[in-house]
Order: structure tokens, then C-alpha cells, then sequence
């Protein structure tokens, strides 16, 4: 940390000066915000098409700043515009989301290891991970939002566009969904 | 906020973390602001936005032409609705009416009554009514105190409405541009079969916009924040 480094702006700040024309101050924000962005494009379906999601999501979202709630947070008001250019995406492209991911090669645990123990253990994250990928739509992204991105249910339900109510319910649906399958296949 | 305790939701967490996602793209900064600087945006030119941005140019192109009445006046054509700009009108007053032969019909059976596709707007939900009107030239849906009409707007104007200060407004919503009117103001219906306008009512705070060739006027909705989310939310 230099000394001299003026203060990093707050998302606040950024917002005001970008409403005030200042694109340095959106930069900063551009910055901030990439790499959760990015994220929350390719595991809610955008698949190869996250790069481009996310750019049209930061230039849609600077021309719709004045929309923006102050008192409210930038980022899930940032991520809801994501969320809305992935579910374009997908539709235009005329398939379901699908959350083309798979796991990391088995991470080195940085000593010996049981390898049956870790080989169960990849067996059962793979698992999971089907067990997500084949949710309905809204359990998926809901799971997704609160486990994957590690989002509280308010913002979830900012990103998703829905009520704390149904977040609480499509969560609790997928939760239950999930058990049942990884429980079911350990039989 | 994720203080769950539970062995299942930390398994979950855990997986995400080790789900394998591409780096994040480089030099996003650089991406959006060359976007930004761009005169105009630059979009792929369908069939859809080209037809939203002739209704624009139409908007503007009316409304720029002197109406002789007054020098602001003018009457903007959008989406199906006919706004007279520049009188104060009278606000109508007593009871409102319906539109022509206005029923109720259950969801599925007013998509199979009209020559149009319906949406409705996820935000709401599924309506506590439906109604079909005049033959099947508009649809009418409704929520505690907001009500959202479709309509074809590519055919001739089905709405009629005269407004003062404060103009109307043109906005987008994501990519399509809409027309925002703020305030109180009288609604006529004009029918498909052609005779007087019928007035219907003071309508509320209207947002006016097009999709494909579905006309949309949502009504109720106090803020254009928030008439904007949920106009964006249709399915």
C-alpha cells in the first residue's frame, strides 16, 4: 500500500460521480465488479457467452444508473442486470440454461492422502453437482445464487427478481431435491 | 448472513468453491467504456429493434411537428396509443366503464381467444383476473390495484389520451423504448370495429411499450423504477 494512494472510491461515490458523466469513476466500479459478474454469468448458464453477458450487463447498467436506488446496493442491482442478460442469452440461443461446469481436477490436499477416501469423496461432489445441474430453473438458480455465489436471501431475491418469500421456498424445494438424489444414489 | 450451520448447505458452499469457472475476462474496463463511447450503441439490427427504433423516430418526428393548436402541442403515435400532447383536457369524472363486451376468461382461454401472443409480467405473477374485450382485440390483466392491457399495436390505435404538463416521457427497458406518462390522465378506447371513442375511466400512472407486435400499457404502478422492472420481467 503506497501512502499516497488516494482512498478507493465507495460504490456510492462511483455511482455519483458516473451519474455526473465521470466514466473513470465507472471504471472503477468495472473493475470492482468483474469478477463476481463473471461468475454469476457462466453458473447461471451463459456459458461461452459470460464475456460478452457481462460487458453488455456494465454498459446497460451505466445507461440505466439513474435507475439505481442510492440507498440500495450496487451489487445485487448490478448482478440482477446480469442475471437478466444471461437469461437473453440463453433464450435467444433457444436452449435451457445449462451450467456447464465441472468440478476442478482433485485439488492436492498438500499431503498423503487415502485415495479411496478422496475418490469417494470426487464421486460424491460429482454427484451434487448433477444433482444441481438437473434442478427445475428456479431451484437451480436459486441454489446457485445462495450456495455457489454465496449470496444472503435478500440479494438473491434482488438477483432473481422475486420475493424473500419465494427464495426461502425455492431454496428449501432444491435443498430437499438434492438430499433425496445424493441420498438415493449412495444406496 | 450464511451462519447456517448445517452440514448439507457447507458441502454445497464447498462444492461451489471448487467448481471449476474460467479466469475472469481481462481488461472488461477497457471493453465497456470503448461500448460506452460509441455514439450509438452497437446492436445487432433484428427485424424487432428495428421496428422499436422507427416507433421512436415516429415519436419524435410527431411530436416535432407543429399541430397548429398550439406550438407545443402535438399528437405522439406509439405502440397503439394516441397521445394528444399540449391542452390541459378535463379529467373525466363519475364512474368508470368497462371496455365493449368486456369478460372474464380464465388465462389459457384468452391466449386462445386473440391473434396475438400474451405475457405476463413475472414480477406480478399469475393475474387475479383475465378479461377479453371487444371481440378479442385487447386483454386485460389484473393485480390488487394494477392492470396490464395487450393489445396489437401494429394494426391502428386502440387508445386515446390527451395529456397536459408533464409530457410524456420515452424510456427503455433494456433495449426496447417504452413512453412513460407520470401522471393522472384520461383514457378513451377506441374500438376495432371503428365508431366514437368510448372514455373509460382516469387512468393512473401509465407505462406504454411494444413487444413485437404486441402493444403494452401497464397501469397503477406509481414509480417508473418500478413499472420498469416489472414491464422487463414479462415472460
Amino acid at each position: 500500500m503506497n501512502a499516497d494512494d488516494p482512498p478507493p472510491l465507495t460504490d456510492d461515490e462511483a455511482v455519483g460521480r458516473s451519474l455526473a458523466g465521470d466514466l473513470t469513476a465507472y471504471e472503477a466500479l468495472v473493475t470492482r465488479y468483474t469478477a463476481i459478474a463473471h461468475r454469476t454469468a457462466f453458473l447461471l448458464g451463459a456459458g461461452d457467452e459470460a464475456e460478452d453477458v457481462v460487458q453488455e450487463a456494465f454498459v446497460k447498467a451505466y445507461r440505466h444508473l439513474r435507475s439505481f436506488r442510492r440507498d440500495s446496493a450496487f451489487r445485487p442491482w448490478l448482478l440482477r442486470i446480469v442475471a437478466n442478460e444471461t437469461h437473453n442469452a440463453t433464450r435467444s440461443r433457444g436452449r435451457r440454461a445449462d451450467l456447464s461446469v465441472r468440478l476442478e481436477a482433485v485439488r492436492d490436499g498438500g499431503g498423503p492422502e487415502d485415495p479411496q477416501d478422496t475418490a469417494v469423496a470426487g464421486d460424491r461432489s460429482a454427484r451434487l453437482l448433477a444433482a444441481v445441474r438437473a434442478l427445475p430453473d428456479r431451484e437451480r438458480e436459486a441454489v446457485v445464487c445462495r450456495y455457489f455465489l454465496q449470496l444472503s436471501e435478500a440479494e438473491t431475491a434482488e438477483v432473481l427478481d422475486c420475493p424473500i418469500g419465494s427464495v426461502k421456498s425455492r431454496t428449501h424445494r432444491g435443498l430437499r431435491r438434492l438430499r433425496e438424489e445424493v441420498d438415493r444414489e449412495l444406496l | 448472513m450464511n451462519s447456517s450451520d448445517d452440514p448439507f448447505e457447507a458441502e454445497l458452499r464447498a462444492l461451489g468453491e471448487s467448481l471449476h469457472v474460467p479466469p475472469p475476462p481481462e481488461a472488461m474496463a477497457d471493453r465497456v467504456l470503448t461500448a460506452l463511447r460509441e455514439p450509438a450503441p452497437k446492436r445487432r439490427l433484428t427485424a424487432k429493434r428495428l421496428v422499436a427504433a422507427v416507433a421512436a423516430v415516429l415519436v419524435v418526428l410527431v411530436a416535432a411537428t407543429p399541430q397548429g393548436r398550439a406550438a407545443v402541442a402535438g399528437v405522439l403515435r406509439f405502440a397503439g396509443v394516441e397521445i394528444e400532447v399540449g391542452g390541459s383536457a378535463p379529467l373525466p369524472s363519475g364512474s368508470p366503464s368497462p371496455l365493449p363486451s368486456e369478460t372474464s376468461a380464465a388465462l389459457a382461454d384468452a391466449r386462445a381467444a386473440v391473434a396475438f401472443p400474451l405475457v405476463v409480467p413475472a414480477a406480478l405473477g399469475e393475474p387475479d383476473e383475465v378479461t377479453v374485450a371487444d371481440g378479442g382485440q385487447v386483454v386485460s390483466m389484473y393485480w390488487d390495484g394494477v392492470r396490464l392491457d395487450q393489445y396489437d399495436g401494429t394494426l391502428r390505435e386502440v387508445w386515446h389520451k390527451e395529456l397536459g404538463e408533464p409530457f410524456p416521457q420515452q424510456t427503455w427497458l433494456g433495449t426496447t423504448s417504452g413512453v412513460w406518462i407520470p401522471q393522472q390522465h384520461g383514457i378513451e378506447y377506441l374500438p376495432g370495429t371503428g365508431g366514437p371513442p368510448v372514455s373509460l375511466r382516469l387512468a393512473g400512472p401509465t407505462l406504454i411499450w411494444q413487444l413485437g407486435r404486441v402493444g403494452l400499457r401497464l397501469e397503477g404502478v406509481p414509480t417508473l423504477q418500478e413499472a420498469g422492472r416489472i414491464a422487463e420481467s414479462v415472460r
